[in-house]
């Protein structure tokens, strides 16, 4: 056992080592043929490893920085700054009772009228001001925000681009072209289309389980995302400002079925708070 | 029209309007209150999951419901009043058909006291192809990524509002 540990803590070390040398020789820019060959080794290494797609911490949230700065630029941040830092502070507090406290996490209100959030890899996750206004109170907020949250410890949406053979890492995506920006978004597809794409549904309840999970880990009452969708519940698909939302998720109903099934026993003794009146609200 | 006749018509345009009033206000306050069940369950006596089954619920039926506490709602359905597990209801009416209230402003009107006025315009939606069109915008990633709370600063606050960080255990798969 202690052998098997030893030898895992020299893989580990290994890549560490192997990770330092790319991000300080610069990963972008060093002699492909040689970029290509240690990306190849880390990869191999670090999915037997893991099992999670194969990528440094700088990689994810550069392809998430890239994703957030498209979004943003089809909805900016709503002007209000006290509400900016409000949703950080939150946000980060449930980000922190999760696996990866080590992220740079980024949460923000942005102006949409849709009712939707969205995250990108690395930590930047969205709300749009029409799902924010739905809101009742911050345990529904940690509610949403722990869906995200979720999709991003799991790393949903760089499976996604894996899958779609966008994100080709070790390929010719990597080395073929010059400057921060261009570079990561042919890893990405078209702006912030990866946004609108739907996940796989089970990523969609998975998001929701850890969502109450990491509610309830923050303090929080454990039923703020289930709330949200009982009342998302009754609001028809073809309606505009849901659209999307509907396109992307299982019906609310569903979503509500499956955590009903399991949260029924444990969650029935676990209480938390609710923190009505300390959610921000939004000036008109 | 002398004054007494004046001052009748308008009281009685004045009671009109307050009775108009009066009905939309309840309505709303109905609607508020109002559940459908999701999912067949008990009516408990007490919101606990070996209380005394008052009486059950059938998926679609319509509730009343009272108040919440953690995952229990008190409803009332007819002349029976509980507790039900909050996850068997979904909140609102079911929706019926010709119902024009859009969007965010269906998921809000309903709501009393919260004061909440949603602006269905000047705001864009969405749409896939924005998404797809959207520009790189490298000051508003700066904008947000300068809101960033420190961990600290996360607890701090989290202390503030008297949350306490427990342990909870990731959970499995639905059977």
């Amino acid at each position: 056992m202690k052998n098997m540990a030893m030898k895992n803590l020299a893989i580990v070390k290994m890549l560490g080592i192997i990770f330092f040398a790319l991000s300080c020789g610069g990963a972008w820019a060093a002699n492909p043929l040689q970029q290509e060959l240690l990306k190849n080794i880390k990869q191999n290494a670090q999915e037997k490893i893991t099992g999670k797609p194969a990528i440094t911490r700088e990689e994810e949230i550069a392809i998430g920085r890239q994703i957030a700065g498209n979004l943003l630029g089809a909805a900016p941040l709503v002007k209000d700054a006290k509400l900016q830092k409000y949703i950080n502070q939150v946000g980060r507090w449930i980000a922190d009772q999760s696996e990866r406290p080590d992220l740079a996490w980024h949460f923000g209100v942005i102006e949409a009228s849709d009712v939707n959030a969205f995250a990108a890899p690395g930590g930047y996750i969205f709300v749009t001001r029409g799902l924010y206004q739905t809101l009742r109170s911050e345990a529904e907020l940690a509610g949403v925000l722990g869906h995200e949250i979720g999709h991003v410890i799991r790393q949903h949406h760089l499976k996604i681009l894996q899958q779609s053979k966008l994100l080709d890492l070790g390929s010719q995506h990597l080395v073929k072209k010059v400057g921060g920006n261009e570079k990561v978004q042919g890893l990405i597809g078209s702006g912030a289309e990866i946004a609108s794409r739907a996940l796989d549904k089970d990523a969609e309840y998975e998001a929701d389980r850890i969502a109450v999970v990491l509610s309830a880990r923050a303090g929080y009452d454990a039923f703020g995302l289930p709330a949200v969708l009982q009342q998302l519940g009754h609001v028809a698909k073809d309606e505009g400002n849901v659209t999307l939302l509907f396109k992307t998720h299982p019906h609310p109903d569903d979503r509500l079925d499956k955590l009903g099934s399991i949260m029924d026993e444990r969650f029935d003794k676990v209480r938390g708070k609710t923190l009505e009146k300390r959610l921000y609200r939004i000036a008109k | 029209m002398n004054t007494t006749k004046i001052y009748l018509t308008r009281r009685i345009f004045l009671r009109g309007i307050f009775l108009l009033a009066v009905s939309l206000f309840s309505g709303l306050l109905y609607a508020a209150e109002s559940g459908t069940v999701l999912k067949a369950d008990d009516i408990r006596r007490e919101p606990f999951r070996d209380a005394k089954s008052v009486t059950t619920l059938a998926v679609g039926d319509a509730v009343s419901i009272i108040k919440q506490d953690g995952g229990w709602l008190q409803i009332s359905k007819g002349k029976s009043r509980g507790w039900v597990r909050m996850l068997s209801i979904r909140r609102g009416d079911v929706r019926k058909g010709g119902t024009n209230a859009k969007g965010v402003l269906a998921l809000t009107s309903g709501r009393a006291g919260t004061g909440k006025v949603v602006a269905t315009t000047g705001i864009r939606g969405l749409t896939t192809e924005e998404l797809k069109q959207a520009q790189f915008n490298e000051d508003e990633v700066k904008l947000a990524e300068s809101y960033a709370s420190s961990k600290v600063a996360a607890a701090q606050y989290a202390a503030q509002g008297k949350l306490v960080a427990r342990r909870v255990d990731y959970l499995g798969v639905a059977k």
